[in-house]
Order: C-alpha cells, then sequence, then structure tokens
C-alpha cells in the first residue's frame, strides 16, 4: 500500500482492475485506492501473474503487501511452498523467493490460515482472500465456456472489476484480429492525400472495416479515424514524422472505402450508427489500449469511442474536430460530393485549407480519381444526409468530453472553413487547445510537424 | 408494422382523445350492442372529454350517465356484458377502480372459468391514470399492475393516439374484459391516425425505435419521454433500441426477449411503483429466459417513487421518471458504468 497522501495511514482498496490470478503488464492500473481525501490509480510495477492478498474494500496500513505479482515459473513453486505442511514455513520461503512483488516493505501475514497443513493447501494461496467466484456478467460467463477460458484468467474492465462480455472477447482466440495484425507494414505511404485507394497497407477485411498499418514497435499505438469523404490516406503526411515504436492503426469510416461499400449494404441510421460499427471493429481488433486521434467526423466519432471504452483511452487528439458544436459547412460538403471531375472538385478541396496553393492539380486529380466509384459516392451521399441534414451537425459529443478523464486536446486551424474553431472553447478546462494561425481544416496536411511534435508529448 | 389497418387508410392528425372517440364512435355505429356507461359521459362528455357529444349522436339509451357509485356501474356493466351487450364502461379517474374492484377481480375475472366457459364477459374498462395533472395522491395513481396481477384480465396501455383507437377497437373484439389505461397526459397529444376500422393487436409490443447498446421497455406517457431520450443519446453514439409494450397483460415476451439477446443491456421504465410493479415482472421474464445468457449489465429500473403522488409540482414530476432520468439510466448503462 503506496503513501498517496501526506498525512495517510491507511488506504482502503477500492477496486482492483485485475482479477485474482490474471495476467498484469507492467504500468497497466492495477488497483484504485480511496484515502480520506482521495481516490488514485495504482499502476503495477511488474509483469506477471497477480495474487491477491488483500480484498477489495479492505483498508490496508500503508506499507504493507496487498498482492503479489509472480513471474512465469515462479507462482507454482511459491504456492507449493506456502502449501506446504510446516507451519509458517511457507510465507518466510515466499518471501525469499517470490520476485517483483509490488516494491513496498513486506508485511508477513500474522495469522495462519485454515489450509495450512492440509493436503490440498496447495491448490490455494494461503493467505489471500481469495473471491470463491470472480465477478462477471451471464454474457461473460457463456463467452468465456464458449471459448473454453477459466475466468479466473480473464482481467474484467466493468465496475468493480467485472468481466464484460468485451473483455473475453479480448482474450479469446480470434484469428481474425490475428491475421490482421500480422500484416507486415511494408508498403509505402499512399501518394494522394484525400485518397488512396491505389495502395493500401492492408487489404481491407470483406465485410469489416478496412484497417491500413504501419509503423512498427512495442509502444501504445497511434489508432486514427480519418474524416468525411475522406480516408485513411489523409493521414499521409503526418504518419512518418510520429514517434517511433508506436504502430499505426488507420481506420476506414463506414461508408469510405470502395470495398466495404460493396461488401455491406450501408445502414443509414446516422451517427449512432456509424459509432456501433466503429466500435465493433475497435472491440475486435483488440489492440489494448491506445492513443486515439481523430480529424473532423472523425473526432466526433473518437469521442464517442472514448466515452464508452475509457480503459483503453491512454490519451485523445481531436483535430478541427465536428460534434462540438451545429454550424458545419454545407456547401463544400455538397460541393464535394457532387463533384464528379477534378475541374468541379478543386474549388472545393481548396476550401479545406488556408492556402489554396497546398492543393496541387495532381492531387486533385488523384482525390477525383479516388472518388469515381459511383457506389462510393452514393453512400457518402447517404451518410451526408444522415449525419448532416439540412447542413447542420446532427449530433452533440460536448456531454462526452465533459466526461472524459484521458489527456486529451483539441488541435485547430484558425483558417478553418468547414467548422469553427470558435467550437473548440466549449471544451472544459481540463482538455488542452492548440490553435495554429495560418492553417485551415486539414492540419495534419498543412502543419503536419506541429501535430507530430503534439502527439509525442503524449506517447 | 404496427397495426393490421388497411395499407391504403389514409392518416389524419387527431389526438389521443380524439382518436378514443372516433373507435367508439366506430362501434356504436356498426355494432348496436355496444353502449357507453360512465359517470358525467353523456351531456357533460366526461371528466377529460373524451366521450365529448356522442350522447347527442347516439342518445341516452347508449350513452349511459351511471350514478356515483363504481361499483354499481361496473356491476350493472358486468351484467350487461353477460348478458349479450358490449358495454364500454369509463372510470371518471382510475384511482376510483378501487371501489368497484369486487366486481372485475372478483366478477369479470372470474365468470367464464368457473362457469366452464359456457358464459364470457365481453367487457371494456377504460382507466384515465396517471401523474402530473396536479391532482395529488387520490387522482393521480397508475395501478394498472394490479389489475395484470389478476388471470383472466387483459391489461392494454396505449402510448400514440394510433394504438389507442386500434386498441379499443380490438378489446371490443376480445370476448373477454380488457382494461385499457390511458394516461391522462397523453389525452391531447397527437399523432397520425388511420381512418376507419382497424385493430391493434393486444399482446403484441411495437418496436419504436432500433439500436444496439442497450433495451429500454418503457409504457404508457414513459414511451414519448424515452424516444426523446433515445434521440438525445443517439447524438452521443449511444443507441437506445425502444420498445412500447402496449400490452402488459400478456407481455410479448418474445419482443422483449429477442432485443435483449441484441442488445445485453436493459432499462425498463414505468410510472407504476417501482416496487413488485411492471418492471420486476419484465426482469423476472429475462432473468428466467435462455435472454439471462447476453446480459452483458444488471438490469435498471426506472418507475415510481415510494410515495403517494404529491400535491407539490416539483415533488410530483420527481415521483415519476422523467426524460433526464431515462438518459442518466441509459447513458450509465451503454457506458458500462453499472
Amino acid at each position: 500500500m503506496p503513501k498517496v497522501d501526506m498525512d495517510m495511514a491507511t488506504g482502503t482498496i477500492a477496486v482492483w482492475h485485475v482479477a485474482e490470478g490474471a495476467r498484469v503488464e507492467a504500468g497497466a492500473p492495477l488497483f484504485d485506492i480511496e484515502t480520506d481525501k482521495a481516490a488514485m490509480e495504482v499502476e503495477a510495477p511488474a509483469s506477471g501473474v497477480l495474487r491477491q492478498t488483500q480484498a477489495a474494500g479492505a483498508e490496508v496500513p500503508i506499507g504493507q503487501a496487498v498482492g503479489w505479482i509472480y513471474a512465469p515459473g515462479e507462482a507454482d513453486a511459491a504456492l507449493l511452498a506456502a502449501g506446504a505442511p510446516a507451519d509458517r514455513a511457507g510465507f518466510s520461503s515466499r518471501d525469499g523467493s517470490a520476485g517483483p512483488a509490488l516494491d513496498l516493505p513486506q508485511t508477513p501475514p500474522t495469522q495462519p490460515t485454515a489450509m495450512q497443513g492440509s493436503a490440498v493447501g496447495a491448490a490455494t494461496d494461503a493467505p489471500s482472500q481469495t473471491p470463491a467466484r470472480p465477478r462477471a456478467t451471464p454474457a461473460a460467463r457463456k463467452a468465456a465456456t464458449k471459448a473454453g477460458l477459466a475466468l479466473a484468467t480473464i482481467t474484467g474492465s466493468g465496475p468493480k472489476g467485472r468481466i464484460q462480455r468485451a473483455d473475453v472477447a479480448a482474450v479469446a482466440p480470434n484469428p481474425l484480429a490475428e491475421a490482421r495484425v500480422a500484416q507486415p507494414p511494408t508498403s509505402p505511404p499512399p501518394q494522394s492525400m484525400l485518397s488512396s485507394s491505389t495502395s493500401p497497407d492492408t487489404a481491407p477485411i470483406s465485410g469489416d472495416l478496412p484497417v491500413r498499418y504501419s509503423g512498427a514497435g512495442g509502444r501504445t499505438p497511434f489508432f486514427l479515424l480519418h474524416g468525411f469523404a475522406a480516408d485513411a490516406g489523409i493521414w499521409a503526411a503526418l504518419d512518418p514524422l510520429l514517434p517511433p515504436g508506436h504502430r499505426r492503426l488507420k481506420l476506414e469510416l463506414p461508408g469510405h472505402s470502395a470495398a466495404q461499400v460493396r461488401a455491406s449494404s450501408p445502414p443509414m441510421e446516422g451517427f449512432a450508427a456509424m459509432c456501433g460499427q466503429v466500435r465493433a471493429q475497435f472491440d475486435a481488433l483488440d489492440v489494448g489500449h491506445v492513443h486515439l486521434v481523430g480529424h473532423s467526423l472523425g473526432g466526433a466519432l473518437a469521442l464517442a469511442l472514448a466515452d464508452t471504452r475509457p480503459r483503453q483511452i491512454a490519451s485523445l487528439t481531436l483535430l478541427c474536430p465536428a460534434g462540438l458544436g451545429p454550424q458545419i459547412n454545407g456547401p463544400v460538403i455538397d460541393g464535394i460530393l457532387r463533384a464528379r471531375r477534378a475541374e468541379s472538385l478543386a474549388p472545393w478541396l481548396r476550401m479545406l485549407v488556408a492556402d489554396p496553393e497546398t492543393i496541387g492539380w495532381g492531387y486533385v486529380q488523384a482525390a477525383a480519381a479516388a472518388r469515381a466509384d459511383p457506389g462510393l459516392r452514393a453512400a457518402q451521399a447517404a451518410w451526408a444526409e444522415a449525419l448532416f441534414p439540412d447542413g447542420t451537425q446532427a449530433f452533440d459529443l460536448t456531454a462526452a468530453l465533459d466526461r472524459l478523464a484521458c489527456p486529451t486536446r483539441i488541435i485547430w486551424g484558425r483558417q478553418d472553413q468547414i467548422i469553427p474553431w470558435t467550437h473548440a472553447l466549449r471544451a472544459p478546462g481540463r482538455v488542452a487547445l492548440h490553435f495554429l494561425d495560418g492553417v485551415g481544416h486539414l492540419p495534419q496536411i498543412e502543419a503536419p510537424e506541429e501535430i507530430a511534435g503534439l502527439l509525442a508529448q503524449v506517447s | 408494422m404496427k397495426m393490421d389497418a388497411p395499407a391504403e387508410a389514409a392518416l389524419r392528425e387527431l389526438s389521443f382523445a380524439e382518436a378514443i372517440r372516433e373507435a367508439m364512435d366506430i362501434a356504436l355505429a356498426e355494432d348496436p350492442r355496444v353502449v357507453l356507461m360512465g359517470e358525467d359521459i353523456g351531456v357533460y362528455g366526461g371528466a377529460f372529454q373524451v366521450t365529448g357529444d356522442l350522447v347527442r349522436k347516439y342518445g341516452e339509451e347508449r350513452v349511459i350517465d351511471t350514478p356515483i357509485s363504481e361499483l354499481g356501474g361496473a356491476g350493472v356493466a358486468v351484467g350487461a356484458a353477460l348478458t349479450g351487450l358490449r358495454p364500454i364502461f369509463e372510470f371518471q379517474f382510475s384511482d376510483f377502480a378501487t371501489l368497484a374492484m369486487e366486481q372485475i377481480v372478483n366478477q369479470a375475472a372470474k365468470l367464464r372459468y368457473m362457469l366452464g366457459g359456457a358464459v364470457s364477459v365481453p367487457l371494456v374498462m377504460r382507466f384515465p391514470a396517471g401523474s402530473g395533472t396536479g391532482a395529488a395522491a387520490q387522482h393521480s395513481q397508475s395501478l394498472e399492475a394490479w389489475f395484470a396481477h389478476v388471470p383472466g384480465l387483459k391489461v392494454v396501455q396505449p402510448a400514440t393516439p394510433a394504438d389507442a383507437k386500434g386498441l379499443l377497437l380490438a378489446a371490443l373484439d376480445d370476448p373477454d374484459p380488457v382494461m385499457i389505461f390511458e394516461h391522462k397526459l397523453l389525452y391531447k397529444t397527437k399523432g397520425a391516425v388511420p381512418e376507419g376500422r382497424y385493430t391493434t393487436p393486444i399482446g403484441q409490443a411495437a418496436l419504436c425505435r432500433e439500436g444496439t447498446d442497450l433495451t429500454i421497455v418503457a409504457t404508457s406517457l414513459m414511451v414519448p419521454k424515452a424516444l426523446a431520450a433515445a434521440s438525445l443519446l443517439a447524438g452521443e453514439g449511444i443507441a437506445a433500441e425502444v420498445i412500447d409494450l402496449r400490452t402488459i397483460r400478456p407481455i410479448d415476451r418474445d419482443t422483449v426477449l429477442a432485443s435483449v439477446r441484441k442488445t445485453g443491456r436493459l432499462l425498463c421504465v414505468y410510472e407504476g411503483v417501482k416496487t413488485l410493479g411492471l418492471g420486476a415482472e419484465i426482469s423476472a421474464m429475462v432473468a428466467e429466459s435462455d435472454a439471462f445468457d447476453f446480459l452483458d449489465a444488471p438490469i435498471i429500473r426506472l418507475g415510481g417513487a415510494e410515495s403517494p403522488i404529491p400535491y407539490n409540482p416539483a415533488l410530483e414530476k420527481a415521483a415519476v421518471p422523467q426524460q433526464a432520468d431515462i438518459e442518466a439510466a441509459a447513458r450509465g448503462l451503454a457506458r458500462g458504468a453499472v
């Protein structure tokens, strides 16, 4: 029990974030402490299998162990020692052998347990108050049974560490997700900034939302959501500047890739339907923690995702996000949707940026070619009608922004002609605001170095 | 999808009260056995002006003012139904039905069973119910669950003008007693109503809004409140499915269970007192079924407070679920906070 407060003598374990017997990674949330004054989260000091010696709700003096984290191979020996018929020997031997326990003075338990010396004692971690049955929803229990998983091995993300259906899905073997993660991120970045249907990093999976991968490394990945009428190619200029060691997962929204439009009949029920598809794909990808980045409509979707998956969001960065006010430039959206030739598309694309020279003729032609598929254009027109009826943002995420607890920043170009930057002023004081001069609605293209620099701060 | 109305029937905007009156008008016109009975439903037009001027059209023989005795009036209605008429009996306030329980519970609900099917009681009773009018504790209750507890009765709670008309005509077609609970605050609400005769099947819920994140099962006035909450939540990315139960005895089990299997989260919203009420029945129904396996969160019930309905307007509102309560509960469920 760490001392997190000046005059703290004991702390109460409000909730374990990791179930008894489950695997925990160093740095992951381990448990919450409540003191007289504050509540705070304690991170795991090491990776391994958790054995709790104090149950949630217990009041523990500072310095006393609340649990043990066993490295692979360590647990068995320690458990056998604890259960051996040698009165206190089990405890001392474990104190000697257990590797990375919590980095705090360890007070041996003072009372012998009933299990000591019994023939079946080896099955129990002697001094722990192991809950008889893991907390899990009926849906999670059914899913675990189906997948052949023991609930004790699963970390619950629900209230009081309750295991949810999604937690089981996250650890259950998912060949689809593994196949996608295994895709080597070798392809060069796409040529076009708005659209890049010619050189996908990863082939879209039929029926699902396509995900394009780049970068490699074991650090918390970036999860990027593009805006309306764009695709994952919108990140091409920013991608190579992002800090190394983080994989990049670039989702393509419903109705925004020809393959996905062909593979599914588009449900045009509006923002909630699009959110649901994005959330389902996020869950299926099983990426754990992410740095979430969303641009424009993708910003609104990122807010909704962070609101419903708060424990999986390490940080949230919103570029010119939708969802914080009703205004949006309807004529530009209509113009882009109607344009069938480069000549008619160019004037609208140039309104997306502060300096029209940013959008060259080659770029316009590539964007027009990518939008040639009539099915894709029809799908986007239908989504536009559902999302932005009468040139209005028909959804409002300000309440979600108020609820967020993760580090959050909003970045906006002061010359944005699509969504007014003043919408950012609705953010609560906790949220960092960055207003860039000489930048319009595409900061990741107009000012990629600045954006990469800001993202390097959170990663 | 909601009713078996003729497809070509024209729709007009009618209020909930007008839709009920139109249903009674159709029934009086096409079936000489139909009579209306109740206190002040004739010349006065009914306490909530639902019967209106029907007495001028059909006369005092068929639109009958009864004395101020609910037990007496209900007894006459049960006897009339037994002997071949099709009475529609109106209580001035549903609260006063407590005076008539003997006739409803011990006679109307039991006679077909006790006489081996030799008779039936084709009786329709209408109950203006619910709070929100400042009429205080003895004129504001939601007692529908009392009646739904009695085998032999059917109990419906329309939430829209179209269902108010369709369920009343379906109740008249039914050979057994049907209790219709009409929320007083719904009487002036408007909605599209098909012309002519059609029925809304008793025992069939309506899926008013599809969603994937949670199921809201609501009745009566709570249906429009739940729908308003659901559209607001949709703007936050939460897709709530809203079911209007329409009939609470017999409950449309299949519709509720199918939705819970889909969403894994259930919120029950009803105005009657929460404890031992409709939400308890729906929750138990889910818990006893295979839909239990699909629950990914505890079930939440929003119902009336453990209190008589207060006269003070602020307290009166606080005593029953409001739209903000539904929003907060649904948001908590969808976000995994409960």
